[in-house]
């Protein structure tokens, strides 16, 4: 698995370090994670986790968050298609996010994945794209801490780390304390600012429809899918 | 709150394959009152909910076929309300034991970035309106009674006028594909309703 651990959200840096790194996202927060050197994906999480628990953080269930990929059919007049991205979260769920990276980002209930089958013909799935991080949440205090195993086609691509403190939706304001929590079990692996938050002048988290959440996953996802280039594959 | 696990979770969400059962008709305004009137006796009973909508009607035209359809639909007395995005596939109306008019249908409640988002999916507005009216519920029954405005200034919902001088009125009922016998029932009520209105099977297709 290797440099395969590790990924790295776009909070700011380059992954210099590709077996380091990971993730973030978070409400008000971002996140990360350090795969230690020469282990699995699961042996990081399992880290991970005992050291949450030895926070004294208290595991609450699990969660997911998958993203479905589809490509514009017809004319693009010597432009790539357009990809679309439909994602979900099982914070919301009942909702669902339909995104253009860098465009307009659309909130809607569960029927939209209905509707995107019916655009089959304009939009197609595909099916090899879908990348979903799964795993454990937990609560500490005021934090919320979701470690995930990021997935694309049943193989383990690295970890995600969301991180959330509650009580603050000003993303500027707390950032310090979260980067201090994040210390507390990321070590150095703790990312900047994500570039989500930097690049709003208000600098308001949005949690009612937790785009800024699921924009960083997004960034994250992306780069998942980027580590597996196959020359010559067919996307369908 | 724990996610469901991952066995039991579908594919996609949402409900597959529902239907809407159709029949409109329409009245003259002079008429408008005493069918008001009507339908307040005959349907359940609530207050009688207004509303006032603006409808655009957005087009995706592919490579070859026809184009794809979707409606999105905001209400202008409750702004901060979801946008409602409305998918209507071919209406079935050959089918002379059913009653009514049938056409699968799925409706998604969006946030209000919807336009904007239609674009970029290359959709195009192809034509816009305003519907003010009433709804009434008998049970799973709907009726609407709309009176329809086109929009004189492209966006601008202020500055309308009147299509016609009549109203629009459609009862329907949305349900699982094959549940035929509602339409048994939107007949029967629809009887209660004449001579102020005759509810009808309308092809939309006879009227292109």
């Amino acid at each position: 698995m290797g440099d395969l651990n590790s990924i790295s959200l776009d909070c700011g840096r380059k992954p210099e370090h590709p077996e380091e790194t990971h993730s973030d996202v978070g409400r008000t927060c971002e996140l990360h994670v350090p795969v230690a050197e020469g282990k699995s994906v699961q042996q990081t999480v399992d880290l991970l986790h005992k050291k949450l628990e030895q926070l004294s953080a208290v595991k609450q269930g699990s969660f997911f968050v998958d993203c479905e990929t589809y490509h514009a059919a017809g004319p693009t007049s010597g432009q790539p298609p357009k990809l679309l991205y439909v994602m979900h979260n099982s914070e919301m769920p009942l909702s669902c996010m339909a995104m253009f990276e860098g465009g307009p980002c659309l909130t809607a209930d569960a029927n939209f994945d209905v509707l995107m089958v019916k655009l089959k013909s304009h939009f197609q799935n595909a099916k090899g794209h879908k990348v979903e991080s799964r795993g454990a949440r937990y609560q500490y205090c005021d934090f919320l801490v979701k470690v995930g195993t990021i997935t694309m086609s049943s193989s383990a691509r690295g970890i995600s780390v969301e991180v959330e403190y509650c009580p603050c939706v000003v993303p500027g304001d707390c950032w310090n304390l979260m980067k201090e929590f994040m210390q507390s079990f990321l070590g150095s692996n703790v990312p900047e600012l994500p570039s989500v938050f930097t690049a709003k002048p208000e600098g308001l988290y949005a949690p009612a429809d937790s785009t800024d959440t699921m924009t960083q996953y997004l960034e994250l996802f992306s780069k998942v899918r980027k580590q597996q280039v196959v020359p010559g594959s067919t996307v369908r | 709150m724990e996610a469901p696990p991952v066995t039991v979770m579908p594919v996609t969400g949402g409900t597959v394959n529902m239907m809407e059962y159709l029949l409109q008709g329409s009245v003259l305004d002079q008429a408008l009152d005493s069918l008001l009137h009507r339908l307040r006796g005959l349907c359940d009973n609530m207050e009688p909910e207004s509303f006032a909508d603006h409808e655009m009607v957005y087009l995706l035209k592919g490579q070859q076929g026809n184009p794809f359809l979707l409606r999105a639909r905001r209400s202008l007395a409750h702004l901060a309300t979801p946008w409602h995005l409305r998918y209507l596939g071919q209406p079935e109306v050959g089918d002379k034991s059913r009653h009514a008019l049938v056409r699968n249908c799925v409706d998604v409640a969006t946030s209000h970035s919807l336009p904007e988002f239609l674009n970029e999916m290359s959709f195009r507005m192809d034509h816009e309106f305003v519907a003010k009216g009433h709804i009434f519920r008998k049970g799973s029954l709907k009726v609407v009674v709309s009176k329809l405005f086109r929009v004189l200034v492209q966006g601008n919902t202020e500055n309308t006028e009147p299509l016609s001088l009549s109203s629009l009125v459609e009862l329907s009922v949305l349900a699982p594909a094959g549940q035929d016998t509602v339409s048994e029932d939107m007949r029967a009520f629809a009887e209660q309703l004449k001579p102020l209105v005759h509810l009808e099977k309308i092809d939309p297709k006879r009227h292109m």
